[in-house]
């Protein structure tokens, strides 16, 4: 299949249009290194391992994003912990189980709307409900809470997309030959459907680890020395520490913002490699 | 109609109406399907013909916005009764789809997908074997257990999706167009399995090529708009139709 689309796409440079496709798929490329070049040069004196490790400091020089980092690395994994089992199971149930009723149309709807609700607005709530309401805190459990309703969403939209594509016929295949609708669900449709979901839930946990808005409303501190090692210790990211870092008018402070970025695409990176990594293996076994 | 004979029909509907969003595609169809024949379903496109078969084993309450009227009996029992185990009801009643739709794994894992659903335990070896023996895949070599079932040629593959059916030793099988989009060898093939499988099952075949329901039906119906036109024995609705609109379609005339 990835032989065919290559192919195809060896074709499509002939022409008009394909000429321009390229030439946007250049122009988006550019961008990026570019982007990633500008990051490192502003950040080349203060990327160090040191720099991954250590607290932020007073002094620009000596800071570092050690507990941003640690910061992250938890939300990401509570997130991802809470987040993927419940929006793949809401996913699942909508797409395979609950009857077209009106409810449930109703519910698609809310759920539709909720993902594209700008992030901030989640931070609004999780102050009253999460760090007041409950009592938690600006904890990084706060955080996290505030980082799962915004991914929820974003995670069954996508995730109920992916299940829409694997065509009826195969569920029909599969009920034909008496299996019950859990069987054609977890033996036929959810391998079908697992790259693509896959796929889903680590754009929507990657929206989750870029957010800064939600988490400066929750309190996120930005100078803490030491690096959290439980949910209840306070919330700190690093994207609320580039904010805190490029907001200082010192001539420092930048270039540790640029390398804090560096932190956050390199935790993407990761992310994505993980991604990756599953995509070969589904070609390895089944494709 | 409904009065039973010595033996009660394999399969049988009573004034069967079937609608999608209100919208009929059969109305009122009652057939018997004796017990060991084959009986073909012939009509043109739209007619209702595997709306009809999927009535037979509980498939179209899979589409939303299906309503079934009506009765439909397997062997005097009947089948969408509230008791009734829909998952059940398509182990013994079998079903061919027009497309192979295989699943995207190995021949064996196909073949034993029915008998895994249904929790056989132990050894499916045995089982897997003699149904890829039936449509002509096994010759002894477990090279193709192992194949994937996606490489196989479309000829292949429809007996594949004959062969997943048939590990679940069905009492009917249904054949949504066998042979649609076969070149002539590879129908050759598949028409050779429906023959010999006469003596193991009833078949219900739906077919909108009518010389393939005269090569292998005992009996032929030919449905038009949702209706049940005419039904009889294969010979007689082909060479002496009582039906007008059958006379028309059997010759080409129909629109």
């Amino acid at each position: 299949m990835s032989e065919s689309r290559r192919a195809g796409a060896g074709v499509a440079i002939r022409g008009p249009i394909g000429a321009m496709g390229v030439a946007a798929a250049l122009v988006t490329m550019a961008a990026l290194i570019l982007l990633t070049g500008v990051l490192l040069v502003e950040a080349r004196e203060v990327l160090d391992w040191r720099f991954f490790l250590d607290p932020p400091s007073r002094v620009a020089a000596e800071g570092g994003v050690g507990p941003a980092l640690a910061g992250s690395l938890w939300l990401t994994l509570l997130v991802a912990a809470i987040a993927v089992p419940l929006g793949v199971g809401t996913a699942v149930y909508l797409a395979e189980y609950a009857p077209p009723t009106r409810l449930v149309k109703a519910v698609e709807s809310v759920l539709t709307n909720l993902a594209g609700v700008p992030s901030v607005v989640y931070g609004i709530a999780g102050l009253a409900l999460f760090v007041r309401g409950l009592g938690l805190g600006p904890s990084i459990l706060a955080g996290a809470l505030t980082l799962t309703a915004l991914t929820v969403p974003l995670v069954v939209v996508n995730c109920r997309k992916a299940l829409r594509a694997v065509p009826d016929e195969f569920r029909w295949a599969a009920f034909g030959l008496g299996a019950s609708r859990w069987q054609v669900v977890r033996d036929q449709v959810l391998p079908a459907a697992a790259p693509d979901i896959v796929a889903g839930c680590c754009a929507a946990l990657l929206r989750a680890v870029g957010a800064a808005a939600p988490l400066l409303m929750l309190g996120a501190v930005s100078f803490t020395t030491f690096a959290p090692d439980s949910p209840n210790d306070p919330l700190t990211a690093l994207p609320t520490q580039i904010f805190a870092w490029a907001a200082r008018p010192q001539e420092g402070f930048l270039a540790l913002a640029a390398g804090a970025s560096v932190a956050l695409l390199l935790l993407m990176a990761a992310m994505h490699l993980v991604l990756f990594a599953h995509r070969r293996r589904q070609r390895g076994t089944s494709a | 109609m409904s009065a039973p004979g010595p033996a009660p029909p394999a399969l049988s509907t009573e004034r069967l109406t079937v609608r999608f969003d209100g919208k009929a595609v059969l109305r009122d169809v009652s057939i018997e399907i004796p017990l060991g024949r084959v009986v073909s379903i012939i009509g043109p496109a739209g007619s209702g013909k595997t709306t009809l078969l999927r009535s037979f084993n509980r498939m179209n309450e899979l589409i939303p916005g299906a309503k079934t009227a009506g009765k439909v009996h397997f062997r005097g029992v009947d089948l969408y009764a509230a008791e009734i185990d829909p998952a059940e009801v398509r182990r013994r009643i079998g079903m061919v789809f027009q497309e192979a739709t295989l699943f995207p794994k190995s021949v064996f894992d196909n073949v034993a997908f029915g008998l895994r659903a249904k929790g056989v335990e132990g050894d499916l070896h045995g089982l897997v074997e003699e149904a890829l023996t039936v449509v002509g895949l096994w010759s002894g070599g477990a090279e193709v257990l192992d194949a994937r079932a996606l490489d196989l040629t479309a000829g292949e593959q429809r007996r594949l999706s004959i062969a997943r059916a048939l590990a679940l030793k069905p009492d009917c099988l249904l054949l949504d167009e066998p042979t649609a989009a076969l070149d002539p060898a590879a129908s050759a093939k598949v028409e050779s399995i429906i023959h010999a499988l006469r003596h193991e099952c009833t078949i219900v075949l739906a077919t909108s090529d009518h010389t393939q329901a005269g090569r292998l039906s005992d009996l032929t119906a030919f449905l038009d708009s949702g209706r049940l036109m005419e039904y009889g024995a294969t010979q007689e609705l082909f060479t002496n139709p009582r039906n007008e609109r059958t006379e028309s379609y059997l010759t080409g005339r129909l629109p």
